[in-house]
């Protein structure tokens, strides 16, 4: 299997673009998109943001200069466009991050996988009321495993900041948990 | 002690992946964070394959869509540059500026000609008094009348023959 890079340099070379491209995607669709739902939780949301996304890195592609790692960058666009959507649609007032909690959490319920606690729901509540920052650090970290050298870079922060918002992400979940 | 506690765990933070995973989970309960992660981690059916169809198609049709916006940008737009129409301009221009100097030329010289007209008529009607005021109020327009007056009759009187001249002469006796 070809590399990022290999793949990307072919792009920008006009050869195959169209299969180089769908490679690409291929590789790294499905963690852009559980990145963007852990966010906004709605599927909907999720796809249409997750497609804007790829239409920006179809479109920027041939001016990426590899200084970092493509799924840094890719992270890192995903993670803007999600908060762009976010606020775009707290302006037009039909956010789903908070004023939905309850669609989530009967979606959430009704899955194939087991049954939700109580517990289970206050942690959900408790990481959805997170700061859209905090809540993708803590998910990077926890879930992805990602270094905070990476994290920081995704969410445009220092090392220490990335750090110090896993550090508040938990405290934050925990206190919220014991409130609910 | 409670914030010393909390400062020591800040400071472990990012030790090692496998310590920040077991600090979570004693705060948190590792089954219910890997039951979030179950719930957020879901989609529909086939989702993944049929994504990269969806997208290749909406890439595509976004693309023609900037391509007929700037197609239609070059024929509205630009279309005042293109050479044809900067000549049909020109030339629409030239028949406008051309066709009212000619009429309103048109319009001048006849008016100048009923103007004439209406001057044959009042010299003959008015009376001498009348003339003289309207001489002295417009004494040099009058003398390019009174000349252009006498060059017509002038020319009448060249034209006529000898029994027309000898007629006009007895007029003159009685």
């Amino acid at each position: 299997m070809a590399s990022d890079q290999e793949l990307i340099i072919q792009f920008q070379a006009s050869i195959n673009r169209e299969a180089n491209f769908t490679a690409l995607l291929n590789k790294h669709q499905q963690k852009v998109y559980y990145q963007i739902k852990r966010i906004v939780t709605d599927h909907a949301d999720a796809d249409d943001i997750a497609q804007q996304v790829w239409i920006k890195i179809w479109d920027k592609l041939d001016g990426f200069k590899m200084e970092s790692e493509f799924s840094t960058w890719l992270f890192r666009i995903a993670y803007n466009e999600t908060l762009n959507y976010i606020q775009k649609q707290k302006k037009q007032g039909t956010s789903h991050s908070s004023s939905d909690i309850l669609d989530y959490e009967n979606a959430t319920a009704s899955t194939d996988s087991p049954k939700s606690t109580e517990i289970q729901i206050r942690l959900d509540r408790a990481i959805s009321q997170l700061p859209e920052k905090q809540k993708v650090v803590f998910m990077l970290r926890y879930y992805e495993g990602y270094d905070y050298e990476k994290i920081a870079s995704i969410v445009g922060t220092t090392i220490g900041g990335a750090k110090a918002n896993y550090h508040q992400a938990v405290k934050k979940v925990e206190s919220f948990i014991k409130q609910l | 002690m409670e914030k010393d506690k909390e400062l020591n765990h800040q400071d472990n933070i990012g030790n090692s992946l496998e310590q920040d995973r077991a600090w979570a989970e004693s705060l948190l309960n590792k089954q219910n964070l890997s039951q979030f992660n179950l719930s957020t981690t879901e989609a529909p059916l086939n989702y993944f394959e049929s994504f990269p169809d969806q997208l290749m198609n909406r890439i595509e049709s976004e693309k023609r869509q900037k391509l007929e916006k700037k197609n239609a940008k070059i024929f509205f737009l630009p279309s005042f540059m293109q050479p044809l129409n900067r000549l049909a301009i020109a030339a629409a221009f030239i028949i406008v500026v051309g066709g009212s100097f000619i009429f309103l030329n048109n319009s001048v010289s006849k008016k100048t000609q009923a103007g004439i007209v209406a001057n044959d008529i009042s010299i003959q009607e008015l009376s001498n008094e009348e003339i003289e005021s309207y001489v002295d109020a417009n004494e040099w327009i009058a003398e390019i009348d009174v000349q252009a007056q006498m060059q017509k009759e002038n020319s009448k009187l060249s034209s006529l023959d000898e029994k027309q001249i000898e007629e006009i002469q007895k007029i003159i006796t009685q």
